[in-house]
């Protein structure tokens, strides 16, 4: 008991923050989310029960599409970014955990797309987009290939900011994956080798259950962070052409910052949030992700 | 006798120790505080500014002005976030269309409560007349303009284009798409730059009660001659945005671009010239470029010393003096009448042509229903330009859109 006393004494000052940083603006996104805050009422909002949230739900978001095309929309975007997060970073993870002189070197060179700000990558990206101007166009043109509008037509432009988000992404994931690889014992390989297993048996029954409880927490927050990554498609194509490329926390901004729309935009957070919650409780379920290798 | 001679000793005593403040008025306290701008600058803006502010602190050791800077739209976000939780900045420097959504939303104090009626007959009328709303002053303009027009290359032409089939006459002839070099340059997808058109074919955004008025013949002839520019007479970049417009224009691949009056600064290093955007031969109508300001706006919460030290920077700020200091670097139209009357201004003739645009412009509308005009005209505009939309369609679904919107905005 004295030792939980202490415990507790020492997560007090976390508790706190999580308590007004996290608790506090949550459960105020809650209420307003059952109220008509917008521009014209925002000192005085009015009690209007489940209103935002059937609003949400069945009417149009922005101009054409509605809850629902936006969340399949979202869905693609966060699956196909965090499996290559993970296809580019378990690979370059697994060469670099090979004793290669070069490999502090390139370690280094791994972090710049994740240490370079976001904002920056987005805007040189749009460069390289560019129809005449931009380097991919200009090479596929010199092997003789048609220019491809990449920003001004579906699904070029939604193709476009996956490919920008995966290069934000796989630093991180690699590195990640690369602590994981670096922390399983060599003994398990010289084993498996003794008995004879082939380097695809040694990944599949060494390798990818060892990294398990690092990859889940980082598959899951990777997702979440996808799932919520703004600044792409903000910067890149603004979702368009034709709101082809907005997602859910882009149209969630929409309805906050440009139309005012505070009640609204609350509910539609709280929705956003239940569907993420669903999916890291059911993927720690599947995966037994929180559980250790040994359990 | 000795009573009477005790006091009279005690008045003189206190007399004498009263005497040397005799005559004189009780010193004042020198206003004394720190207030914080948020603003939304350009780098080139911000350093003239920084600057002006050094001085103003130099001249007021005991006032300090903190200036703390973000993005256009970072900046609106914060100050309604901060504001409404009572963490705002003490004044701003912003767009005056923000002003739209800050007086709806009750987050400013406005300028008419703050500064005299002899101060604020000090500015332009169009100026001043940018940040009203609800039959108010909100804000103090610090530049008439903020509007679009042509900027030309005088090395490549001599001449600018007087109407719509000499700029495609001329634009041809320097037009070599596959030296990336293009006749005629702007932010082709952006709706601010399809405004002018839209002005230029009889059309505007909004009717005097600030109902959409987007589903008209001029919204499609608009639109068609927009997309007719980089399709048919193919001599506007493809995807032509803001950046790439003013490189090629900077690299001297293209000898004209529409542009703002902010933007003049940076093309020093060129022999330019500035006009009208040119008449749309078909309509006999010059293009209407919307025009605004930026504007110092006040926090609804700014009271006291602070509310002093606001008033006398903004007082120091707007003198003509420093005004002609961002005049000079920035190439922008002061908002002050002596400033704007000054011979140094009709002689340029750079801010010449720039005031010669201005008056056939159009005050921007600082309602926030524009932000519904805005979101509403972009999809469809662009969905043209990609040519999955004819134009008829485009303005229909503008319009619709618009109403739709504004309706939510209002909670309808």
């Amino acid at each position: 008991m004295r030792k939980s006393g202490l415990a507790y004494i020492l997560l007090l000052p976390a508790i706190i923050v999580v308590l007004f940083l996290v608790i506090y603006p949550f459960i105020y996104g809650l209420q307003i989310s059952f109220t008509n805050m917008n521009m014209y009422t925002v000192w005085e909002p009015k009690f209007i029960g489940l209103l935002n949230y059937q609003r949400v739900l069945t009417d149009k978001i922005l101009h054409a599409v509605n809850y629902w095309q936006l969340l399949g929309r979202t869905v693609v975007w966060t699956g196909v970014n965090v499996f290559f997060h993970v296809l580019i970073g378990l690979c370059i993870a697994i060469l670099l955990n090979r004793k290669l002189k070069i490999a502090p070197l390139y370690r280094a060179i791994l972090i710049l797309p994740w240490a370079i700000p976001d904002f920056i990558s987005c805007l040189v990206w749009k460069n390289e987009f560019h129809m005449v101007f931009g380097s991919i166009n200009i090479i596929l043109n010199r092997i003789g290939l048609m220019p491809i509008p990449w920003l001004k037509s579906y699904p070029e432009a939604f193709i476009a900011i996956i490919i920008t988000n995966v290069w934000l992404g796989f630093a991180f994931m690699s590195i990640v994956i690369l602590g994981g690889l670096q922390s399983i014992s060599p003994e398990y390989y010289e084993a498996a080798q003794i008995d004879g297993a082939s380097a695809w048996q040694q990944f599949i029954n060494i390798t990818l259950p060892m990294l398990r409880p690092v990859l889940t927490p980082a598959i899951v927050l990777g997702s979440i962070w996808t799932f919520n990554k703004l600044i792409v498609p903000f910067i890149i194509t603004l979702g368009g052409p034709a709101e082809t490329t907005h997602i859910l926390v882009t149209a969630n901004y929409s309805a906050a910052f440009q139309y005012y729309r505070y009640g609204f935009a609350s509910a539609f957070s709280m929705i956003n949030f239940l569907m993420l919650l669903i999916f890291a409780l059911l993927y720690m379920r599947m995966t037994r992700g929180a559980k250790g290798v040994y359990e | 006798m000795k009573r009477f001679l005790v006091v009279l000793a005690v008045l003189s005593l206190v007399g004498l120790l009263l005497l040397p403040s005799i005559g004189c008025k009780p010193k004042a306290k020198p206003l004394e505080g720190k207030v914080t701008i948020w603003e939304q600058m350009d780098p080139a803006e911000l350093e003239v500014f920084k600057a002006l502010v050094a001085k103003f602190e130099i001249d007021n050791p005991t006032m300090k002005i903190e200036v703390t800077h973000y993005t256009n739209e970072e900046l609106r976000d914060q100050f309604q976030t901060a504001t409404l939780a009572g963490q705002g900045p003490d004044f701003i420097l912003a767009p005056n269309d923000f002003a739209g959504p800050f007086v709806t939303m009750k987050l400013l104090k406005s300028a008419d409560e703050i500064f005299d009626t002899a101060f604020l007959n000090l500015f332009v009328e169009s100026a001043l007349n940018s940040t009203k709303l609800t039959g108010k002053i909100w804000g103090i303009p610090d530049r008439n303009g903020n509007h679009l027009m042509l900027i030309y290359n005088k090395d490549m032409i001599p001449e600018p284009p007087k109407n719509t089939d000499e700029l495609i006459t001329i634009a041809q002839q320097f037009t070599d798409a596959k030296a990336g070099k293009y006749g005629f340059v702007f932010n082709l997808a952006e709706p601010f730059w399809l405004v002018p058109w839209f002005g230029g074919y009889g059309g505007w955004v909004m009717d005097e009660d600030n109902n959409p008025t987007l589903d008209t013949e001029a919204m499609v002839k608009t639109v068609k001659w927009l997309k007719d520019l980089k399709d048919t007479h193919k001599i506007v970049p493809p995807e032509c945005d803001y950046n790439l417009a003013d490189t090629l224009f900077k690299e001297q691949k293209a000898p004209m671009i529409i542009n703002g009056d902010w933007s003049l600064g940076g093309y020093g290093a060129l022999n330019m010239g500035v006009a009208r955007i040119p008449m749309v031969k078909e309509t006999g109508l010059w293009p209407s470029p919307m025009t605004s300001s930026k504007a110092y706006f006040f926090s609804k919460d700014l009271a006291g010393d602070k509310l002093a030290i606001v008033k006398k920077f903004i007082e120091f700020i707007t003198l003509s003096e420093n005004q002609m200091e961002f005049v000079r670097k920035l190439r922008i139209l002061p908002s002050k009448k002596d400033a704007a009357n000054l011979p140094e201004i009709a002689n340029d003739p750079i801010l010449k042509g720039s005031m010669d645009q201005m008056v056939v412009g159009k005050p921007m509308p600082v309602v926030p229903e524009m932000r519904a005009i805005w979101d509403s005209i972009r999809p469809h505009y662009e969905a043209v330009l990609a040519g999955i939309k004819t134009p008829e369609t485009a303005a229909t679904d503008m319009q619709s859109d618009a109403i739709k919107k504004i309706k939510e905005m209002r909670g309808e």
